[in-house]
């Protein structure tokens, strides 16, 4: 019996805890948590104590499979790598590089992304490369880089313990980032003032000393009357925005007349408004902390900038527990954005449409390269329907689950001529696939993982990949070889990250060992700042000074009417991640999906005739599903809320897919719907069973 | 009486059990203050275990059969624990597969943990006898007393040719064991908390306010050494035969007491707080046990991301206690 302790860092969510996998003879018996971790000392949340389910051999695609008119049959990875080099060859032969593109996994390492773009550029010449920020966080990347110059989380989870103020933003932690939120919880306990603004009623909101239940969508319209009153009373830091911001007049201007119609539009009366702004601006180290209640609308991207005018007139940017930051939903978002799995942008945000940053790539990697800009992942999917793009490699990701408006993306992915997927289970997505590879997990490869905070901490093999799965750059330079390329032919992961870290200034002074040494390294990390920096811009912006971006309100692109009375937000349960296809493995974490998944208010239930737990439907302009009701206080009547988990009843076939226009983020935080109650007893159908029924679409 | 005797190294003890036991010592160092993170319990009542494979006709047995180990240098939080486990676990044989296998070797504990409590809760810092077999004690001027309390100690020992001690050390190791105890910090609030919960005077509105903080993480009832509840699940193999597992389980998962009909007698989060809690420091248990369930080993204090572990939660009970309880 060989008993092994491998230490690594948790698959789940951006907080990057560290965990200890316990092996015997190959096979992972238990998981514990790191004491000494940098973020979190010793805890974990429930998906990371049951990682150890996630990994399980069982379900796991353990060969390469290709799709026959029958199904899927087994191949070896030869005949599936011939397959795929034929097909891309062809695509690429007939329509040229921009009909074919890679969609990667904010899920896998750095080193994976960073293989996955640069083979889209230096080796399948395009562009077309994109992960799925789109739908979690692009609009922080496209708001701040304006404002700031770059758009990562300012601070530290450490700050969280240094401040005087804590402001959660349309952000859920305790679920989303369940040990950054028990940091807060404990803060908070320990004297901090926590103000939470959330439509919904959220752990958080529950202990805050303010909660400002605003109404879906009115975040600029709250912000912007924020910034007003503290400019009307002279609260702003004058001194700081003097040295280190340009913009004011025109911010001052824009705002002026904020007030008007606020207390309508947020739903907060102007006196908690007061309350806030001289709460937040007081503050001698005031912290904002966001996620998706601020960057899954339309508005996305003027919502970033909004914050970032907050805190930039209040000067609460560039101090230890200050700053504004982006919680990030998975594990290794900042590091795929990082890498340059972007249509716009190369390693470290270099732009592909700056001639300098293309040259030096170019060089780099002594090839030509694309100089057309690519394709997002929902540009490809629109493209697919089209039929100008036809061959898409794809892994880590289920966005038939996950995207919005499911039923178009599945019509889209099944108008390619070549879907390659490569995961660890068969997710619906792979279900479609003509090609499918058994990718390895994160305990059977290595590489780094950047959490929210920046920080790039070392992922390490505990278990050799089951049957003849394989790291994802490793299949990646497969195909690169099969097309007759030597571009990503790494000795190992290690030679991946030097030669990413030469060319990603943020990451140039980073290596294996020093990463080691110190327990994950912050970037900036580079000559100047070797041993990383915990908190950005504290003498200036990349961009020199900040820019304050007047913005207005935009309202909600579908709002509730006659035929739709209720608005559809969408939420995530802390015990569940993604698609699910890792925890559901875990019995316990499978067992806690509640026995209904439609949050709804008792005012509404009772209208409706809805009673706790009672089956419902569910209706919106693009679909149908069936789940029961959970009648909860936690929503404000008017508003219904669901997980996205679930492939019984995924959100998504309701959600609308209007598209912020910067950065065309679906608004997936509001949609009109309209709920009915079933015979009671009836056992809701799934989407399949809907499917199956009603062919489809609808009901 | 136990008798004592005189050891000069570690290495000796480990090479003379080693050659009838496996040696597992879950410290990284025997005579370190703070308890492993991870409690003991798992080399007896197994995180996931399987419980019986059945083929379609037959069922076959899945007992375990460990060949012989020593848990060497248990801290006697744990042992106290390992005791209360053995009640529970009296007639389950898969536990009992791996218990009548092991020897345990304790560590008497002379400086306080930073979370720990046992002396407050009637579970350490010394080992007590009926909870090992065999007992290390560092003495301060060089070398171990080795104390033997059970005939299996005795029988693990034997052929070591050690000096034996008399009663002189043995006092002196009750001196260190009670200066220990001493410099444990303030434990009020622990009494005071326990008072309240054994009494049930913590009303319901309290339990809710802490229930909110409860993320259902899981980390205290895995961390727990007197934890043991478990879930059971079957599994498909690959040649269609049925395994049936057992897999730790949390009280703290809103589904843990859900029933099938949906109806859950603990949906509420402070209600599930609330029940841990009760098993640990209520008194219907401590008649079941002879002891409360809770051994001070500060863990769940340690691992709560809800910041509701043993100290935290006491503290904030505390002022339900009787007042002439202080
Ligand atoms: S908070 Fe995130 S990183 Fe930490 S254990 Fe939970 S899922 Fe893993
Ligand atoms: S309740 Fe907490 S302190 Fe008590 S035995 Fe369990 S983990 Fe240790
Ligand atoms: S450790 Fe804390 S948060 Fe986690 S289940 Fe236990 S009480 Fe709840």
């Amino acid at each position: 019996m060989v008993s092994q302790t491998t230490t690594t860092i948790c698959p789940f969510c951006g907080v990057g805890c560290g965990l200890n996998l316990h092996t015997e003879d190959d096979r992972l018996i238990s998981v514990t948590p790191q004491l000494d971790h940098p973020v979190s000392r010793g805890q974990l949340c429930s998906k990371g104590w049951s990682s150890a389910y996630g990994v399980d051999l069982r379900g796991r695609i353990l060969h390469p499979l290709i799709r026959t008119p029958r199904g899927f049959r087994q191949a070896s990875w030869d005949e599936a790598l011939t397959t795929i080099g034929e097909a891309l060859q062809q695509v690429l032969n007939e329509d040229g590089p921009m009909a074919v593109g890679i969609i990667s996994s904010a899920r896998a390492t750095n080193e994976d992304n960073y293989a996955a773009q640069k083979l889209a550029r230096a080796v399948l010449k395009t562009n077309n490369i994109d992960h799925c920020a789109r739908i979690c966080h692009s609009p922080t990347v496209a708001g701040l880089k304006q404002t700031l110059g770059s758009g990562a989380m300012t601070n530290s989870a450490a700050d969280i313990f240094e401040t005087d103020l804590i402001v959660v933003f349309g952000a859920d932690p305790t679920e989303n980032h369940a040990i950054l939120g028990g940091h807060i919880m404990r803060a908070h306990l320990a004297g901090t003032k926590l103000i939470v603004v959330d439509p919904r009623r959220t752990r958080l909101a529950k202990l805050a000393d303010m909660h400002l239940q605003l109404k879906p969508g009115s975040n600029i319209a709250l912000i912007n009357a924020l910034i007003k009153t503290i400019l009307d009373n002279h609260w702003q830091d004058s001194e700081y925005i003097e040295a280190r911001c340009e913009g004011l007049v025109p911010l001052a201007a824009a705002v002026a007349n904020a007030y008007d119609g606020v207390e309508r539009t947020t739903g907060i009366d102007l006196e908690t408004i007061r309350e806030m702004a001289r709460a937040y601006s007081k503050a001698s180290r005031a912290m904002i902390f966001y996620g998706m209640g601020i960057t899954q609308y339309v508005s996305g991207t003027n919502n970033v900038i909004a914050l970032s005018n907050l805190a930039l007139v209040c000067g609460q940017i560039g101090r230890p527990g200050t700053g504004i930051n982006p919680l990030r939903g998975q594990n290794n978002v900042q590091g795929a954005c990082d890498m340059g799995c972007l249509p716009n942008v190369y390693p470290g945000y270099q732009a592909v449409a700056d001639l300098a940053a293309r040259d030096k790539f170019s060089h780099a990697w002594k090839t030509a390269l694309p100089e057309q800009p690519g394709l997002t992942s929902l540009g490809m999917s629109k493209a697919a329907l089209d039929g100008s793009f036809r061959a898409l490699i794809l892994f880590g990701e289920d966005p038939v689950i996950t995207d919005p408006d499911q039923n178009q993306e599945r019509l889209a992915l099944s108008k390619l001529d070549l879907l390659v997927v490569a995961e660890l289970t068969m997710t619906d997505t792979a279900r479609m696939a003509d090609v499918v590879l058994p990718a390895a997990s994160f305990a059977e490869k290595s590489g780094t993982f950047t959490n929210c905070e920046r920080r790039v901490q070392h992922v390490r093999q505990a278990l050799p990949p089951p049957g003849e799965a394989r790291g994802d750059w490793q299949w990646l330079a497969a195909i690169a070889r099969q097309l007759g390329s030597d571009q990503l032919d790494w000795s190992d992961s290690e030679a991946v990250f030097r030669e990413m870290a030469a060319l990603t200034p943020s990451y140039s002074a980073m290596s294996y060992p020093h990463i080691d040494e110190h327990c994950g390294l912050q970037w900036p990390c580079s000559a100047e700042t070797p041993d990383g920096t915990a908190v950005l811009h504290s003498n200036s912006f990349p961009i020199g000074r900040a820019r304050l971006i007047p913005v207005h309100p935009t309202e909600i692109d579908e709002s509730a009417d006659a035929e739709y009375p209720l608005l559809l937000t969408t939420n995530r349960l802390h015990f569940h991640y993604g698609c699910g296809s890792m925890t559901r493995k875990s019995p316990l974490l499978e067992r806690e999906i509640p026995p209904g998944l439609l949050f709804i208010n008792p005012a509404d239930a009772r209208d409706l005739g809805i009673l706790h737990r009672a089956p419902v439907g569910v209706r919106s302009r693009r679909g149908y599903l069936e789940t029961c009701a959970m009648v909860s206080e936690d929503l404000p009547p008017g508003l219904v809320s669901m997980p996205y988990h679930f492939r019984e009843a995924p959100s998504n076939q309701l959600t609308n897919n209007a598209q912020d226009p910067v950065t065309k983020m679906p608004e997936l935080k509001a949609c009109a719907v309209a709920v009915e109650p079933l015979p009671p007893g009836r056992v809701p159908r799934s989407m399949d069973q809907l499917n199956a029924e009603q062919g489809g679409i609808e009901r | 009486m136990m008798s004592c005797y005189l050891l000069d190294t570690l290495e000796r003890l480990h090479s003379h059990l080693a050659r009838v036991y496996q040696i597992v010592q879950p410290l990284e160092d025997v005579g370190q203050s703070a308890p492993p993170l991870v409690s003991p319990k798992g080399y007896f009542f197994a995180e996931q275990e399987n419980l019986f494979v059945f083929d379609g006709e037959c069922f076959r047995e899945t007992l375990p059969q460990p060949p012989p180990f020593v848990l060497f240098g248990v801290q006697s939080c744990d042992l106290t624990a390992i005791a209360y486990q053995d009640q529970f676990f009296a007639r389950d044989p898969y536990y009992q597969a791996r218990r009548q296998q092991a020897l345990l070797v304790g560590i008497d504990c002379v400086t306080p943990c930073e979370h720990g409590f046992c002396a407050s809760v009637d579970a350490g810092p010394g080992v007590k006898a009926g909870c090992a077999d065999l007992i290390l004690h560092a003495r301060p001027e060089g070398g171990w007393m080795l104390m033997v309390c059970s005939d299996k100690g005795g029988e693990a020992i034997r052929g070591m040719e050690l000096d034996q001690m008399d009663d002189t050390e043995l006092r002196a190791r009750d001196r260190r064991i009670d200066d220990c105890i001493a410099a444990f910090p303030d434990d009020s609030h622990l009494h005071r908390g326990i008072a309240a919960i054994s009494q049930g005077r913590v009303p319901d509105q309290q339990w809710q306010q802490l229930g909110i903080q409860c993320l259902g993480c899981s980390g205290c009832t895995t961390l727990c050494p007197t934890c043991s509840c478990y879930g059971t699940r079957d599994l498909s193999e690959d040649q269609g035969d049925i395994r049936r597992q057992r897999f730790w389980d949390s009280c703290l998962y809103e589904s843990f007491q859900r029933e099938a009909s949906q109806h859950n007698p603990s949906e509420e989060a402070g209600e599930r707080v609330r029940r841990f809690w009760t098993h640990k420091f209520g008194d219907n248990f401590a008649k079941t046990f002879g002891r409360y369930g809770c051994v001070g080993c500060g863990r769940c204090e340690q691992t709560c991301p809800g910041v509701i572990g043993v100290h935290s939660v006491m503290r904030r009970i505390a002022d339900y206690a009787p007042d002439d309880d202080v």
